[in-house]
């Protein structure tokens, strides 16, 4: 329990000094989006807000969860702190997706379950550390692929959006860098690469879901 | 195939000879082919009035974007009651690919569009039935052989003047929030918008409200639902939108129901209704979103209540452990 705690200092820490900065890169995001051309075009950029929307939704709710278990301890007004990022993220993101008349996915009700005791979870297990790192290899892997996407419909339109999902990517990148020490205490981790598939693979299905749903 | 011809030299006659004559040269052979699909994609051709270099007229025109279809339903529904086809047509089709031809250059959507547009007058008379699509085209000068064009029939012709409806709708009521926002005018509450609004979309089927019901049981049938559905859901969309709904969350569902749910039943109520001026309906209508309304205070208050439930409880729990001692920090 102690180690877990130690790691999740040591992650918020870093999250905490990336996370200020990505505030002010959703603020630009949001007046960067142009408005869509065509019916093909908007379906696509529904589809990708809407799961953006979505992990924000699903962040928001669990750090909600870490907050119900640890927020009385040592580490609970660091994680207020991060919760309070999260919660400014998600409402620019609901202001977009108001502004470019998106449709939210169907199955928020269950992401806020979801959400909510994965994050009660994530305080109990040792691997905390690990699960955070599968999670944030999915997303990049997932921003990358959007970025592909925009990348190949027409990059001009998109240099603002794109240039936001490589900051972000390139800011999560740094973080796991710094973290690599911690990373091999949590590759003693019983059953790592287990726990490592699992969630990643959870990520993707939840991905492909939302985009749809 | 005889008649086929014949009504191609209809047509030829009510257009304009030069233009279709370039174009005839190049369907020629497939006119006399015997198989049904190909006279009709030649009668499609010729319909094209496109000015485009010989090497061109063979392919196809991209159909344009929604609301460009729109664009050019409603300024030739404004500027064309029974006119013929010899008028000057409005060239609002993007692909401009021989800018100085300007004149007389209209894709296939845009002529559906126009016929569709005139064959509602005659619904009154024939019904939303094959018969007023063709009714429209003669009065357009066109043969009445060119209801061929329309592979769904009177489904086309329904979905036609939904989507005119609605386009109407979206513009009023983006008229409106464009004056409230400049100031002009007055905000009006949620429920009451509604209700306009509502109203605004039904009172647009009263000239064809004795055939209404023929129309609705078009829409239902099964190769038109998706379609309905699609335009019925941008709607409610469209209105929620301009009542000023951001939500996104779960509200975005459950209001779209709703007003869906008022939406249709007021909708019946009013094929029924013979009160003078559909008094009746307006007065359904009044009370169905009431209930809607009071449906959702019911719920914020039940969600209050439970609210205050729980943590009158948790309080409870808290001071039973701290007269238990259980509370210490360790």
């Amino acid at each position: 329990m102690q180690r877990a705690a130690k790691c999740a200092l040591r992650l918020d820490l870093s999250r905490a000094f990336c996370l200020s900065r990505s505030g002010t890169v959703l603020s630009v995001m949001q007046k960067s989006l142009p408005p869509p051309r065509d019916e093909e075009e908007k379906a696509m950029l529904d589809s990708m807000l809407r799961v953006d929307h979505a992990g924000e939704y699903g962040a928001n709710r669990i750090y909600a969860g870490q907050m119900a278990v640890l927020g009385r301890t040592r580490t609970g007004p660091l994680i207020q702190y991060m919760w309070d990022q999260e919660k400014m993220h998600l409402e620019k993101f609901n202001e977009i997706l108001g502004e470019h008349r998106v449709r939210p996915t169907l199955l928020l009700p269950l992401w806020n379950i979801a959400g909510f005791a994965l994050g009660m979870i994530l305080t109990r297990i040792e691997g905390t550390m690990s699960c955070t790192v599968a999670v944030e290899e999915s997303i990049s892997e997932h921003y990358n692929s959007q970025i592909q996407t925009l990348m190949e419909a027409e990059p001009e339109r998109y240099t603002e959006w794109i240039s936001i999902m490589l900051l972000k990517n390139f800011v999560m990148m740094k973080k796991k860098n710094r973290d690599t020490g911690l990373e091999h205490d949590a590759e003693s981790v019983p059953g790592y690469l287990l726990l490592k598939t699992v969630i990643q693979v959870d990520c993707k299905a939840a991905i492909y879901i939302l985009q749809r749903i | 195939l005889c008649c086929g011809y014949w009504d191609m030299a209809a047509l030829i006659r009510g257009l304009r000879a030069g233009r279709v004559l370039r174009g005839l040269g190049s369907v020629a052979v497939q006119t006399l082919s015997p198989q049904g699909s190909n006279v009709r994609r030649a009668f499609h051709r010729t319909i094209l009035l496109q000015l485009v270099n010989d090497s061109k007229s063979d392919t196809s025109v991209p159909p344009p974007s929604y609301h460009e279809v729109h664009t050019a339903g409603e300024s030739s529904s404004s500027s064309a009651h029974g006119e013929s086809s010899e008028d000057a047509q409005p060239n609002t089709s993007f692909q401009d690919q021989s800018g100085e031809h300007g004149e007389d250059y209209e894709t296939e959507e845009q002529l559906q569009a126009r016929i569709l547009t005139t064959a509602l007058e005659f619904v009154p008379q024939h019904g939303w039935t094959v018969e007023a699509i063709a009714a429209g085209a003669e009065t357009l000068g066109l043969s009445s052989a060119s209801t061929g064009m329309f592979n769904n029939g009177a489904g086309d012709l329904v979905l036609h003047f939904v989507t005119q409806c609605n386009a109407q709708l979206a513009e009023t009521l983006a008229e409106q929030n464009n004056q409230v926002q400049l100031g002009q005018a007055e905000s009006k509450k949620t429920a009451e918008f509604m209700r306009d609004a509502v109203e605004m979309r039904l009172r647009m089927l009263i000239p064809y409200i004795d055939t209404w019901p023929q129309a609705m049981s078009i829409l239902l049938l099964p190769h038109n639902i998706p379609g309905s559905l699609k335009h019925l859901s941008t709607m409610v969309d469209d209105i929620w939108y301009y009542a000023g709904d951001r939500s996104t969350d779960v509200n975005w569902y459950t209001r779209r129901a709703a007003l869906t749910g008022i939406y249709n039943t007021t909708e019946l109520v009013m094929v029924q209704d013979s009160s003078p001026d559909f008094e009746e309906t307006w007065a359904f209508l009044d009370n169905r979103i009431k209930d809607v309304v009071n449906m959702a205070n019911t719920a914020k208050e039940v969600q209050a209540t439970g609210e205050s439930v729980v943590q009158g409880l948790m309080g409870a729990a808290i001071t039973l452990k701290n007269i238990t001692g259980m509370n210490q920090r360790r």
